[in-house]
């Protein structure tokens, strides 16, 4: 039960979006379609749950003074990995993703997480954070990106769902429309929670 | 041992073996990578000029008649062991980005082919250069890079004139066709002056 509240913890209480507010620089620049901000999820995914791993086996042999550092040569690492692999065995994927893959390095919640987390806390109690976490900045990207492109394109990855005669709203895809869209689902979230809470009382 | 030293030792030990995974993944990595980029080298090659023809780098130097167009790698395209054309990568200043595409150009001065390489330009509205779906003429079903295929080099290359341009989207549109024009004159003097020597 303790373990699935880390999971969970993730995936809204601790939010890295939507509570927590960091790493929005590339939320913004991925979330115009579905397909980007799939790709950026698994991009995501595998830096963060495998640094929180290695961070948290080797926390015990970091100084404190240069943990930030170390952190830094880890996520590079693997960022540099993901690359490396997408980029001979899926080069498809890697044609739409390298960009964002290069966002990967700079996402203050990968740094954050080990941070906060994986350098205080177990190598499994860090892979669920690590799983929790993924899932919960994957569910909420994907969320905005399914919102910006239907009305800014009219389409949902890639299938069509507006009728032909729908005019997009072209600002929805346009990089203003993640900061629109991200804000109404941070409002829509903190009122569920003050409801919830009211409920309690 | 003082603190430092301990600190640059532990640093230095993390740094090697990141150093040391990376440079195994990388030696892992290449050979597929690069065989990764020659096949999609030869693939953009044979879109700008279809069919059974033979493609070899061309080891000279073509100046770009335009100061804002600059050519990259330029490639022979030969039949038969005759050359009938050629295909210039160009790059010429985008709305945000470079903008880099091939373009064929055949030896009687007619353009072949355009594809873009590399782009930043805005969704939904310059990036539909690249869109295989958008149409600038939608009953004839001609993308915006279509309609350079067969057109000839003598002609201005001006949107809102002879090109037709992307809406709302004037900087790419003039970015491409100046691009396009430029590999078109260049290529054309050159194989002309080959025809002629």
């Amino acid at each position: 039960m303790k373990k699935l509240k880390i999971i969970w913890n993730g995936i809204v209480p601790s939010n890295p979006v939507l509570i927590l507010a960091i790493g929005l620089c590339s939320v913004v620049a991925v979330t115009n379609f579905v397909k980007n901000a799939l790709l950026m999820s698994f991009a995501f995914s595998f830096v963060l749950i495998l640094s929180e791993v290695i961070v948290s086996s080797i926390r015990k042999w970091i100084p404190d003074e240069i943990r930030v550092p170390i952190f830094v040569v880890v996520i590079a690492t693997f960022t540099t990995i993901a690359a490396l692999l997408s980029h001979a065995y899926f080069p498809a994927v890697y044609d739409a993703i390298k960009l964002y893959i290069l966002l990967v390095v700079v996402n203050c919640i990968i740094i954050g997480r080990a941070e906060a987390f994986a350098y205080k806390n177990g190598i499994f109690d860090s892979l669920l954070d690590g799983i929790g976490m993924s899932i919960g900045y994957s569910w909420v990207i994907i969320a905005i990106a399914v919102i910006r492109e239907l009305f800014g394109n009219g389409t949902i990855a890639g299938l069509r769902i507006m009728p032909q005669t729908y005019q997009p709203a072209l600002v929805m895809i346009l990089p203003p429309a993640g900061f629109l869209v991200l804000g109404v689902l941070v409002g829509w979230l903190e009122w569920n929670i003050k409801r919830k809470e009211a409920n309690k009382k | 041992m003082n603190k430092i030293t301990k600190l640059t030792i532990v640093l230095g030990i993390v740094s090697a073996i990141a150093g040391g995974v990376l440079a195994g993944v990388y030696q892992m990595t290449a050979p597929v990578i690069q065989a990764q980029n020659i096949k999609e080298l030869r693939a953009g090659l044979s879109e700008v000029f279809p069919g059974s023809y033979k493609f070899e780098e061309f080891k000279g130097t073509l100046n770009s008649p335009d100061p804002a167009a600059t050519f990259g790698k330029i490639y022979l395209v030969k039949k038969d062991g005759k050359l009938v054309g050629m295909i210039i990568d160009v790059t010429t200043p985008g709305d945000q980005a470079p903008i880099e595409m091939l373009v064929g150009v055949n030896k009687n001065g007619t353009i072949n082919g355009v594809k873009i390489l590399k782009s930043l330009e805005t969704p939904g509205l310059g990036a539909n250069a690249n869109n295989p779906h958008y149409y600038v003429n939608k009953e004839k079903k001609i993308t915006f890079l279509g309609q350079f295929k067969g057109k000839k080099i003598t002609d201005p290359f001006v949107p809102k004139k002879d090109v037709i341009a992307l809406t709302g989207a004037t900087i790419t549109s003039t970015a491409v066709s100046k691009g396009v024009k430029a590999a078109g004159v260049a290529a054309y003097d050159y194989m002309n002056k080959e025809a002629g020597s």
